[in-house]
């Protein structure tokens, strides 16, 4: 299976969304010679025995699944490059992970189709969510209560939405000088 | 952030909304535990919300939720309708267009892919 940037990226906000966040900030940041990805949401957290384990592929909160491969997965990539993997959570309180990947590294998944990737669950996800991508020079945001407030009633999965918000994650993406594909 | 264009999607929105007295004609509801991600829910709602968009459907809101204890038939979608909900299991990308397309538009059941069929007061 083709693991890009993108997929693990939605692995991380589908764990936000499930552990009852209100708030997702996804920020994706060049630095250095690395690339930041890092997903801090206000859900439920987690205690420090599932905090020790989370990233163990054999470990899963989830009923009916016999192991819990998002973290381990993303840790793996991390760490098999030379980058790193940081989880820190507090119980009640929230979850931030950090996945920290040199750019550079020929064995660098590609970044994958982030817009597609994230419009959909953006869209249906209860939560707001900050995007944040930045380098050393410019940085790019997106604000889901800024866009719902310019929206009033009018919900995130309408189509014209759906396309201005794939649009936008392109043109950040764009405008960091970053590519889909590597 | 472009305000104005969403301004402007705002206001085409708002009319067709006023046009159909704000309702939804239909909800499609997409299963998104986590046993219906690792099956490939994530690709199923991107394809439902292609093919709603593509085919200019105004009257359908699609939306997803969590596990729904029915995982060995994940993913899973339900369509809502006045009076009844259809549940849908083992759906793919295909399916999902199909569902869509058979089922949305012209109201036709996708008879291989149906779980249940559920009356609801309307």
């Amino acid at each position: 299976m083709v693991e890009d940037l993108a997929f693990h990226l939605a692995d991380l906000v589908e764990n936000a969304v499930r552990a009852g966040a209100r708030n997702v900030t996804i920020e994706l940041i060049r630095e250095g010679r690395d690339f930041l990805i890092r997903v801090v949401d206000d859900g439920v957290g987690m205690d420090g025995a599932t905090r020790k384990r989370a990233a163990d592929p054999f470990f899963t909160t989830k009923p009916g699944r016999r192991i819990g491969l998002g973290l381990a997965f993303l840790r793996q990539t991390a760490e098999e490059l030379g980058g790193s993997f940081r989880l820190e959570s507090a119980f009640g309180k929230g979850t931030r992970v950090e996945a920290r990947i040199p750019w550079d590294h020929p064995d660098r998944p590609p970044l994958g189709d982030l817009p597609g990737t994230l419009v959909p669950l953006i869209a249906t996800s209860p939560v707001e969510f900050r995007l944040l991508f930045r380098d050393d020079r410019k940085e790019w945001t997106l604000d889901t209560q800024e866009i719902k407030r310019a929206l009033g009633e009018v919900p995130l999965v309408t189509p014209e939405v759906l396309s201005f918000l794939e649009r936008e994650i392109r043109e950040g993406i764009r405008a960091l000088g970053w590519k889909e594909e590597g | 952030m472009k305000l104005e264009e969403l301004r402007k999607i705002r206001e085409r929105a708002e009319a067709e909304m006023r046009l159909r007295a704000g309702q939804a004609r239909v909800k499609i509801v997409v299963g998104m535990g986590t046993s219906g991600i690792a099956a490939g829910a994530r690709q199923v709602l991107r394809a439902i919300l292609d093919e709603v968009a593509r085919r200019n459907l105004k009257d359908v809101l699609v939306t997803q939720t969590g596990e729904k204890g029915l995982s060995a038939k994940e993913p899973l979608v339900e369509v809502h309708e006045p009076g009844r909900i259809t549940i849908y299991g083992d759906v793919d990308e295909a399916t999902a267009r199909r569902i869509v397309v058979e089922h949305v538009i012209h109201g036709r059941i996708v008879e291989d892919h149906l779980v249940e069929l559920r009356e609801v007061p309307k």
